[in-house]
C-alpha cells in the first residue's frame, strides 16, 4: 500500500530547469522522493535576473493592498487543516527536523495565523504612516511628498532551526515589492518552498518573483552572484554564518543581520504564590521546550526570586519534573553525537563544580540527554548548549539580579517576565538600558507578536529607501504649467 | 507476577491502549491473543513484533458485538491454546473524542446511546458469556473491563459514551458478585484521557492542557500506564480484589 510522493525542495520561476538529485525519506506507508537542485553559478545568475525581471513586470507596480490580499489568500489556505500542502508539511517537517510531530503541527499553525490580513495591515501601519507610500508619492504632514521604494531584489539567507520563520522574511520582501532569492538551510528547506507554492496557487505571476534554493552555506560560486544581483542581503543564523556572509558583501550594499541572541526569564515572588507557582513553572517549561530551544526567543537562564511559596531551589526541582513530563508529552528531537556530547560536557562541568562545594545543583534526565536543569545559589548569567537545558539562578531581588546581564548587551534579546504590575516598568527600564529589546509574558516567549521590533529594529523601514519631494518643489513647478495664470 | 503462560484475550488490541496491554502481558510471558475488528495489518504487526522479542502472540479477527463471531473466536482459542485465563474487554464502538464537534444533550438521539451500549456492554457481555464456562470449569479466571474516568468526572460530556461506560461498570460489579464463588474476579480499570491514541487525536491541545491542569500528576495517561493496572488485576497480587474500579488518571478522580 506504499505511496510514493515527489517533493521539490526548491522553487524557481517555471522557465528555469535545474538538474536534480534525489533523497528518499520513508515515512509510515509513504515514500517521499525529495528533489534537491544541482545549481551552477550560471544558473544562479539566470535565476536572479529572471526574478528581478518578473518583479519589474508585475510586483513592482502592484498596489500594496492587493499584495496584502494575495498573501492573505495563501495564508487562508494554510489555516485549513485539510489543505494538502499543510498536511504534507505536518508529515514531512517532523521527519526532516526530528521535532515532535504534535509540536510542529501546533506551532506551524499558530505561526501562520500571525500573517492574516489584519496582522499584515498591522505590520504595515506599525512602520508607515501611510502604507500607500509604497505605491505612490503621498503628502507628508510637514509638507512635501514622499514615497518608499523597496529593493529590486533581496537575498535572504535563512536559518534552519525553527520551521516556518523563513516565511516571515519572504512576506516582508513581498510587502516592499522585492524579488526574492532565498537560500534555505539543508536542515529545514521545506516550508518556504511550500508557502511559495501556495502563493503560486493564488497568483502564479507573483510567485514567479521568488526563488528558493537549498545549498551548503559558504558555496562561493552561488553566494557571490546571489549577493551581486541583490540590492539588500538579509542573513539569519549563528554569529559565524552572519560574519561569513557579511564578509562577502561589498561596502555600500545593505546587509540586515539577525545573528546569535540570548533570551532569559525572570520570575518574581508574586508569581510564586501557592495559586501561581505551578502555572509559572508549566509555562516556563513550554518556553524552554518548544522547538527544543533552537529559537533565539527561548530562555537559556531564568532568575527566580526568593520569598515566594516555593524557594528558587524547589522551583528548579519542580521545573526538572515538569521538563520530564514535557519530554514524555512531546519528546525532544534525537541529537547528533556532537550535540549530545556538548550536553554531557555541560552536565559534567557543573557536577564538578558542585563537587568542589560551589552552591550548584544539577538535575537531569538520567537515561538520556533530553533535559538538564542547573540550579545556582548565586546570581550570574550563562548560555546553555540548548536542546532543553536551562540555568536557574536564585536571587533576593530581580532588580539586583539584572546587573548580571549587563556584560552581554550585544547578545541580549527577549525577557519573559512574571512580576506584579507595579514592577513592570521599573524592570523594563532597567532591562532596556542593558540591551534587552523585548519583554513577553512567560509561556509566550517563542511567539513574538505581529509588528514587533525584531532584535530592536524595524522590519520594513529598514528595507526601503524613502524618497522625498521637498515642499517647495511642487509649488515651484506649478509655475511651469503652460496653462498657469 | 505469575502471568507466565496464561492465555490472555484482549479485545480491540490492534492499537492504542489495547496494543499496550497486549505488549505488556507478552513481556510477562503470557500467551496473548490480539483481537481486532478491521486493522488486520496492525494486529498482525503487533503479534509479529511480540514474537520477535521472544513472546507468544496470535491475532484473531472478530466483531465482539456479534455473538456468533465471538463464539467462533473462543472455540478457536480453546482448540489451539487449551484454555482462557484472562479476558480484557477493551474494544469500543468507533468514537471520536472531539470536544468541538460532540453532540450536545439536546442533539443526542437514542440511537447514539444504543450504539455505544452495543459496542461497550454488548461486546463485553458476549466475551464474558463465551469465556465463563471455561473459567468456571477451571475455577479460575480474571475479567477486566476498561471503563473511563469520564463516568465519575465528565470533563467533557460525551453523553452516549460515558453512559455506556457507566453501564459497563454496573455489569462489572454484578458479574463480580455472581462469579466470585467460582474463583473468578471481575474488575474495571478507569483511564483518564490517554495520549497518544487514535481516539484521542482530535482532543485538541487546549482541552488536554486543561485536564493536565486539574491532574495532580500533571500529565495525561499513556497507554503503558493503563496496561500496568490491567496486569495487576490479572495477576495473583490482586487475588482477593473483585468488583472494584481502579482509576488510572494521575489522581484526577479521587474516591
Amino acid at each position: 500500500m506504499s505511496i510514493t510522493v515527489e517533493v521539490k525542495v526548491y522553487r524557481t520561476p517555471i522557465t528555469i530547469e535545474l538538474k536534480e538529485r534525489e533523497e528518499i525519506i520513508e515515512c509510515g506507508e509513504s515514500t517521499f522522493v525529495m528533489k534537491y537542485p544541482i545549481i551552477s553559478g550560471e544558473d544562479m545568475k539566470n535565476i536572479a535576473s529572471l526574478v528581478k525581471f518578473n518583479r519589474s513586470a508585475y510586483l513592482a507596480s502592484m498596489p500594496i493592498a492587493q499584495i496584502v490580499e494575495k498573501i492573505d489568500l495563501a495564508v487562508q489556505k494554510w489555516l485549513n487543516p485539510d489543505y494538502a500542502l499543510r498536511r504534507l508539511a505536518e508529515k514531512l517537517v517532523p521527519v526532516v527536523t526530528g521535532y515532535d510531530e504534535e509540536m510542529v503541527r501546533l506551532e506551524v499553525k499558530r505561526y501562520i495565523r500571525t500573517f492574516r490580513k489584519k496582522e499584515l495591515l498591522r505590520f504595515l501601519d506599525e512602520e508607515f504612516d501611510q502604507p500607500a507610500m509604497l505605491d505612490e508619492f503621498r503628502p507628508r504632514k510637514t509638507g512635501g511628498m514622499s514615497r518608499a521604494f523597496g529593493p529590486e531584489s533581496i537575498f535572504h539567507v535563512f536559518s534552519g532551526n525553527v520551521p516556518g520563520v523563513q516565511i516571515w522574511s519572504l512576506i516582508m520582501g513581498l510587502l516592499v515589492k522585492s524579488a526574492a532569492i532565498g537560500k534555505t538551510s539543508m536542515s529545514e528547506p521545506l516550508l518556504p518552498v511550500l508557502f511559495a507554492q501556495s502563493l503560486a496557487e493564488v497568483d502564479e505571476r507573483l510567485a514567479e518573483t521568488i526563488a528558493i534554493l537549498p545549498w551548503k552555506g559558504g558555496t562561493n560560486e552561488l553566494e557571490e552572484p546571489a549577493i551581486e544581483e541583490s540590492e539588500v542581503v538579509i542573513v539569519y543564523g549563528s554569529q559565524d554564518t552572519v560574519e561569513k556572509v557579511k564578509e562577502k558583501v561589498p561596502n555600500g550594499k545593505r546587509v540586515l543581520s539577525y545573528g546569535h541572541k540570548i533570551s532569559f526569564a525572570m520570575v518574581g515572588r508574586e508569581a510564586l504564590t501557592p495559586d501561581h507557582y505551578y502555572e509559572s513553572i508549566h509555562k516556563l517549561t513550554e518556553d524552554i521546550s518548544v522547538y527544543d530551544q533552537q529559537s533565539c526567543l527561548t530562555p537559556q537562564s531564568v532568575y527566580v526570586e526568593e520569598g515566594g511559596a516555593i524557594s528558587p531551589k524547589q522551583f528548579a526541582q519542580m521545573l526538572a519534573a515538569e521538563m520530564e513530563r514535557y519530554h514524555k508529552k512531546k519528546p525532544r528531537a534525537k541529537l547528533s553525537d556532537e550535540e549530545a556530547m556538548s550536553i554531557q560536557r555541560f552536565r559534567n562541568q557543573y557536577q564538578l563544580e558542585a563537587l568542589n562545594n560551589r552552591p550548584i545543583s544539577v538535575y537531569f534526565s538520567s537515561m538520556d540527554t533530553s533535559w538538564t536543569v542547573i540550579f545556582h545559589e548565586e546570581a550570574g548569567f550563562a548560555g546553555t548548549p540548548l536542546n532543553r537545558s536551562i540555568h536557574v539562578f536564585s536571587t533576593e531581588s530581580l532588580e539586583d539580579a539584572a546587573a548580571a546581564i549587563k556584560p552581554y548587551q550585544q547578545f541580549l534579546q527577549s525577557c519573559g517576565l512574571a512580576v506584579s504590575p507595579n514592577r513592570l516598568f521599573i524592570l523594563a527600564d532597567l532591562l532596556g538600558s542593558y540591551g534587552v529589546n523585548r519583554i513577553s509574558t512567560i509561556g509566550e516567549m517563542n511567539r513574538a507578536k505581529p509588528g514587533w521590533h525584531h532584535d530592536g529594529g524595524f522590519n520594513l523601514l529598514d528595507l526601503v529607501r524613502i524618497m522625498d519631494i521637498e515642499r517647495n518643489v511642487e509649488q515651484e513647478l506649478e509655475r511651469f504649467d503652460p496653462d498657469v495664470e | 507476577m505469575n502471568l507466565k503462560d496464561k492465555v490472555v484475550l484482549i479485545t480491540g488490541a490492534s492499537r492504542g491502549i489495547g496494543a499496550a496491554i497486549a505488549r505488556k502481558f507478552a513481556s510477562e510471558g503470557s500467551f496473548v491473543i490480539i483481537n481486532y475488528l478491521s486493522n488486520k495489518h496492525l494486529a498482525e504487526d503487533i503479534a509479529a513484533d511480540i514474537e520477535t522479542r521472544g513472546g507468544q502472540a496470535a491475532a484473531i479477527q472478530a466483531d465482539v458485538t456479534d455473538f456468533e463471531q465471538v463464539n467462533e473466536m473462543m472455540a478457536h482459542i480453546i482448540e489451539n491454546f487449551g484454555t482462557i485465563d484472562v479476558v480484557v474487554n477493551n474494544a469500543l464502538s468507533h468514537y471520536t473524542f472531539n470536544p468541538r464537534t460532540r453532540k450536545t444533550a439536546w442533539e443526542m438521539e437514542w440511537d447514539d446511546y444504543n450504539q455505544q451500549w452495543e459496542g461497550n456492554v454488548h461486546g463485553a457481555y458476549n466475551i464474558c458469556r463465551a469465556a465463563m464456562p471455561f473459567m468456571k470449569e477451571q475455577m479460575y479466571g480474571r475479567i477486566i473491563n476498561i471503563v473511563s474516568n469520564l463516568i465519575d468526572f465528565p470533563v467533557i460530556p460525551y453523553h452516549d459514551y460515558s453512559t455506556a461506560k457507566m453501564a459497563l461498570l454496573g455489569f462489572t460489579r454484578n458479574l463480580a458478585k455472581e462469579l466470585g464463588a467460582f474463583g473468578i474476579t471481575v474488575n474495571a480499570v478507569s483511564p483518564g484521557l490517554t495520549y497518544p491514541t487514535d481516539s484521542s487525536a482530535e482532543t485538541k491541545d487546549d482541552v488536554r492542557e486543561s485536564i493536565i491542569h486539574l491532574t495532580p500528576m500533571r500529565r495525561l495517561a499513556s497507554p503503558e500506564d493503563i496496561a500496568g493496572s490491567v496486569l495487576f488485576f490479572a495477576s495473583d497480587l490482586s487475588a482477593f480484589i473483585t468488583g472494584q474500579c481502579l482509576h488510572v488518571d494521575g489522581g484526577l478522580v479521587m474516591k
